[in-house]
């Protein structure tokens, strides 16, 4: 089932944003900003969030955001985190928040670098695997078998997703975790860990695009949990570059088809690419399930 | 005050230790590497106070001062070439977002192909970014300039380059002056400005606007960039009051009656400088800022004199339209009744400029009437 | 930051205001709707009573609220709460994950409440129309109270020298305390209804008086007479009908009966005469004669487990064909074996058992009585409700007859059109229908103490149960907390539908249009 969460907290998202209905990754920081509390500062990169936040006058979170360009993130981050800490502000939180190609493509050498030298905050990666921002098209956290505008029928995007788990934990950081929206008491007492932590964290959230995976606005948190019971996006902590900790696992996976068919950007995916899909999922999942510690 | 023989690079480093700068964000690159070294070294001794962070690009080393600069720290990185042309979207993105940070630019030619001598072109490729751009002509001037960039950019909250000539004045020993660390907080204080980032304080700094408010921005930040001459010499004024050295934006050097003048930025500038003496009827005109552009300041200059013929020590080329300083000059040329031919001393690759070449430029005696366009490769 | 330069800067990015400012709602194409649909417990409740609203409203604490939904199909609940034999936990959703919620227990929760918070009662304001409510058994009092409720002037003309009908006199008081149905009387006298007893309409009054002195009657006389049957020696001393049993246990009259007791009858009236009889000083050897099976028994399982706990035996598949006596007493009653075989009753004839008893309760049914209507030969319209027009029921079913009454009545002096029986809602949600996958922290969890506590146990099964779904999971921050119940800001939703297929209850929808 899920972790206990206490419905009623503090909201620091306001009503109002410009994210399109049923978006996931609106609902992401939502839970996200609820569990870091007021004494936060965003860095948005690039990203359908630049958009969501908010046109100047008006912003779509209580804490200050700081928005940078695309590449930039990790580097953005690390500067603000010390520029606070040199102003004596070192409890204040710094939450970097950026999309898949901020983070799996253009952002990934800093957030490498960031990684790499322990900097001091949390690097959120909003994983709706693709440029939705600029209108569908393939990023490297695009699962294989999906269409994009840039793959579009009769082309798929070729190639597995990229690991990013393995690439971030692999740097060695304190803290990594997966969480998915459809798993809020999960995902915020993964950021409340985080909070806990110095040093460089990341947490990978996977977050349904209606528009952009073809799918029902209302269906964004059964995909959520879709992805994390069909075992396609398992919920996971990585502590130290260590083992993989699953905070949550399916009971019975549920076959991957259930998952798939609810988007269109899969559609018409031939049984042959489905099981391709459902094998990897199978083999990912026994590969982790080795790797892992106990629930 | 002490004198030192030190090298351009050991200047600026000096300086960025002695302005109190509380984050040095660095990568290196040929010719500029020394400072950071430098900056490290000083780190490692505890002299340079803060945060020195060896990040994974000069992009990156913009970036993470962007963040620090929105923090309300003072701020520094320095750079060349490849390096700077890898900034370019943060360049933009620092004067858009008003961050006061103080840049190293060290000239030097860009590829392909591989190519380590000071052509301009780097920071020139810069010019319309919204950064402040001084060009210096000596170590001296470095370490002079990098302490007077903070107060300036500080002050109206535009970021600024302080640009020098790789090798020339980056690796040359030169005898400088450095003030004590006191000396210069006395003069420039503590960052003054107040941090964008502020905790507890909602803000959505520099989110989607629109292009009528982008509009306006750009309006501000050209008007208080024309304004900066006026800051400038302000600031000039109070740093040769405290340390009795004293520059301008534009510096003129006409010995009596003159029909040339050269104008330079930089080392050549100096060369020039030291070639008057050996010339009849030449001054100098040392453009120290490129922007704000002193365009007027120019005009005055040359509306007093009964110049025939300007030359121009262009280290850069524009391709397809020439010396970019040739270019800006012509403008300030505009409002003058009778504007003297341009002769254009192109040195791109960022070749050796030598009295010679000057000597052999003036003593052409039929003046062409307009332009002229001369590759400083052909006088070699 | 830093002086007039960046003035223009600092007017955009610095002084934010909240995007609440952008009336996102002008987006939405679908609106969530609360959609309630019939939960289990709400089927099952002869009163149609609205479970999971209640049971939401006490899961919030508020008691008041709660009461309010209540009373809109059962006025009574401290007594139904007593008296129910509550179908409405048999399929109760929860049964699945743990254990069904205690319905009995919350119904009793809430009539208490309201006996001791609606204290004293206020009288409605007036309206025009005066109205005889004939019985004051639960269709009379429940007709009663709808109507006091809506302003008319009522009396309730009751025969008996106390109130309450079967409530007074034949529910045995362990069952239900007496003091409850005096305090419920006592709430509606203060309410402004008035009672008359000891009067017999019919015997004592002419009904057609009624017709001449109120705007509208209601009979609600009941089944109150008992079945004999036709045996030999039912007139002997000793031998009983349950109905006058109770009644005269219940008006605390000291009755000369004498150990052994026999009672014929396998429903809730011969278990009520059993236990009642275990109860008299002197009585320890009481038997259930049942003519089928113990799983064929109508009466409610739990009351034959107490009374067999308490000690009352049970012969099962006999019949009585004779009564014996002695000096004009019962001694001995005569059985056959009897069976089922199909639907009939199969007597074998030729078997004979003895039981020895000195007092024998029939509790073999009961019968209308139409006596109220006395020597009538008047053309009126008939109003009449409870066991007087279903047969014998039970109380539940009597209290849900005086308030459709009451809505007639009430509609046919207002020249409205009267109530619509539409029929009953069938497909109750189902377990497997609700998404308990999206609640967090929903875990097994059996029966509570605190009532709020066990509120909160309830699934809403096609109800809203507050479970705050809708808040958590909703991307624009647009529904709003409201001491303990959910609001949605329309100004804001862009009704991507999230709320309403994740809603665990499955009480929301997403409708068309703005």
């Amino acid at each position: 089932m899920n972790s206990k969460i206490n419905f009623i907290q503090p909201e620091y998202l306001h009503s109002g944003h410009y994210a399109c209905p049923g978006c996931g990754a609106a609902l992401a920081v939502r839970y996200l900003a609820r569990a870091l509390g007021p004494d936060l500062v965003v860095v948005i990169t690039a990203s359908c969030w630049s958009i969501i936040a908010g046109m100047p006058p008006l912003s779509a979170l209580k804490c200050p955001i700081l928005h940078c360009p695309f590449p930039s993130a990790g580097a953005v981050g690390s500067g603000l985190r010390r520029g606070l800490d040199l102003r004596g502000k070192h409890s204040t939180t710094v939450l970097v928040l950026a999309g898949d190609g901020g983070t799996f493509d253009i952002g990934l050498q800093a957030l490498s670098g960031a990684a790499q030298r322990n900097e001091n905050f949390i690097f959120v990666c909003y994983d709706n695997e693709a440029y939705m921002n600029t209108g569908i098209q393939t990023s490297s956290a695009t699962p294989f078998g999906a269409h994009t505008t840039t793959a579009p029928y009769p082309l798929f995007k070729k190639g597995a997703k990229k690991d990013i788990m393995h690439i971030m934990a692999a740097h060695g950081i304190p803290y990594a975790a997966t969480a998915t929206v459809a798993f809020p008491g999960d995902l915020e007492q993964k950021f409340r860990r985080a909070r806990q932590i110095e040093g460089f964290r990341f947490i990978h959230i996977l977050s349904p695009c209606p528009p952009g995976w073809g799918a029902d606005s209302a269906d964004t948190v059964e995909l959520s949990r879709l992805a994390v019971e069909t075992g396609f996006f398992p919920l996971m902590e990585i502590f130290e570059g260590g083992a993989p900790v699953l905070t949550y696992r399916p009971e019975k996976r549920v076959p991957l088809e259930q998952y798939l068919k609810l988007q269109r950007r899969f559609r018409p995916l031939e049984l042959q690419q489905i099981e391709t899909l459902q094998q990897g999922v199978d083999e990912e999942w026994e590969r982790l399930l080795k790797a892992a510690g106990p629930v | 005050m002490p004198v030192e023989l030190i090298t351009g690079n050991q200047a600026a480093a000096l300086a960025v230790q002695r302005a109190g700068v509380e984050l040095v964000a660095a990568y290196p690159i040929t010719p500029q590497t020394a400072i950071v070294e430098t900056l490290a070294s000083l780190h490692a001794q505890g002299e340079l106070k803060g945060e020195f962070v060896s990040v994974e690009s000069e992009y990156a080393a913009l970036a993470c001062c962007s963040g620090a600069a929105a923090a309300g720290a003072r701020v520094f990185t320095a750079t060349s070439s490849h390096g700077l042309a890898y900034m370019h979207e943060m360049i933009h993105w620092c004067a858009g977002a008003r961050f006061p940070i103080v840049m190293a630019g060290v000239n030097r030619a860009l590829g392909g192909p591989w190519c380590l001598d000071p052509d301009q072109g780097d920071s020139l490729s810069q010019r319309d970014t919204g950064w402040l751009q001084l060009y210096c002509s000596s170590a001296q001037e470095v370490f002079d300039t990098i302490i007077q960039a903070y107060a300036l950019a500080e002050k109206i909250m535009l970021p600024c380059m302080v640009i020098y000539d790789g090798f020339y004045i980056s690796h040359t020993y030169e005898t400088v002056d450095i003030p004590d660390r006191e000396e210069v907080q006395r003069f420039l204080g503590p960052p003054s400005f107040a941090a964008q980032v502020q905790p507890g304080l909602p803000a959505n700094l520099h989110g989607l606007s629109t292009g009528e408010t982008q509009a306006k921005l750009v309006r501000e930040r050209h008007r208080t960039m024309k304004e900066a001459l006026a800051v400038l010499k302000e600031i000039n004024a109070r740093f040769a009051a405290a340390f009795n050295r004293k520059y301008e934006p534009v510096e003129a050097y006409f010995p009596g009656k003159i029909k040339n003048v050269v104008v330079a930025a930089g080392a050549c500038a100096d060369t020039v400088r030291w070639c008057l003496p050996r010339l009849a009827d030449t001054g100098l005109i040392r453009l120290k800022a490129l922007r704000p552009f002193p365009g007027e300041e120019i005009s005055l200059l040359l509306e007093k004199q009964k110049i025939e013929r300007i030359v121009v020590v262009d280290r850069n080329c524009s391709t397809g339209m020439g010396g970019i300083l040739a270019q800006e000059l012509k403008a300030a040329l505009y409002p003058l009744n009778s504007p003297p031919a341009v002769y254009d001393l192109i040195l791109a690759g960022g070749i050796d400029f030598t009295p010679q070449m000057l000597q052999r430029l003036l003593a052409q005696r039929e003046p062409h009437r307009g332009f002229a366009e001369i590759w400083g490769v052909d006088l070699l | 930051m830093n002086g007039e330069q960046i003035l223009e800067m600092e007017k955009i990015y610095l002084n934010v205001v909240p995007s609440t400012a952008n009336k996102t709602g002008e987006w939405r194409l679908l609106t969530p709707t609360r959609k309630e649909k019939i939960s289990p417990c709400r089927q099952g409740c002869p009163l149609g009573g609205e479970i999971p609203a209640w049971l939401n409203a006490i899961k919030r604490n508020n008691w008041a609220e709660a009461w309010e939904i209540m009373q809109r199909k059962n006025p009574f609940p401290a007594i139904t709460g007593q008296v129910c034999f509550h179908p409405c936990t048999a399929e109760c959703n929860r049964r699945n994950l743990d254990e069904a919620i205690n319905i009995p227990a919350m119904e009793r929760a809430l009539g208490l409440w309201r006996l001791q918070n609606c204290r004293p009662a206020a009288p409605p304001r007036r309206v025009e129309g005066k109205i005889a409510v004939v019985g004051s058994g639960p269709a009379g009092l429940s007709c009663a109270y709808y109507l006091n409720r809506a302003g008319y002037r009522v009396t309730v003309i009751e025969r008996a020298p106390v109130a309450g009908g079967l409530l007074a006199l034949g529910i045995p008081s362990y069952r239900l305390p007496r003091e409850i149905l005096q305090q419920e009387l006592q709430l509606l006298q203060e309410e402004g209804v008035q009672f008359v007893l000891n009067c017999s309409v019919g015997r004592d009054m002419e009904i057609s008086r009624l017709y001449d002195d109120y705007d509208q009657v209601f009979l609600a006389t009941g089944a109150a007479l008992s079945r004999m049957p036709s045996l030999p020696g039912v007139k002997l001393n000793g031998v009983w009908s349950a109905l006058d049993f109770l009644q005269q246990v219940n008006l605390g009259r000291t009755l000369e009966i004498q150990n052994p007791v026999a009672v014929v009858g396998g429903g809730n009236a011969a278990i009520d005469a059993a236990r009642s009889a275990m109860r008299i000083k002197g009585i320890d050897r009481v038997t259930v004669l049942y003519r089928r099976t113990k799983e064929e028994m109508p009466a409610d399982p739990e009351e034959v487990a107490a009374a067999a706990a308490e000690g009352v035996q049970f012969v099962f598949n006999v019949t009585p064909r004779e009564l014996k006596g002695e000096q004009g007493r019962l001694v001995e009653a005569i059985l056959n074996r009897s069976h089922t075989s199909g639907e009939k009753l199969i007597i074998d004839r030729d078997t004979e058992l003895r039981i020895y008893c000195k007092t024998l309760i029939f509790a073999v049914g009961q019968e209308r009585d139409w006596s109220v209507f006395g020597t009538l030969h008047r053309e009126i319209r008939l109003c009449a409700g409870g066991d007087l027009i279903s047969g014998p029921a039970a109380v539940p079913q009597a209290i849900q007859a005086g308030r459709i009454a009451a809505e007639a009545l009430a509609a046919q002096l207002e020249g409205k059109p009267g109530p619509d029986p539409s029929p009953p809602e069938s497909g109750a949600v189902t377990f497997e229908e609700l998404h308990l996958a999206a609640w967090p922290g929903l875990a097994a969890r059996g029966r509570q103490e605190d009532p709020s506590a066990e509120a909160e146990r309830c699934l809403g099964c096609g109800t809203c149960n507050s479970c705050g779904i809708c808040y958590l999971f909703c991307p624009d921050v647009a529904v709003t907390p409201d001491q303990g119940r959910y609001l949605f800001d329309l100004n804001f939703c862009k009704g991507c539908g999230i709320c309403a297929r994740e809603c665990p209850a499955r009480a929301l929808m997403m409708e068309g249009g703005w």
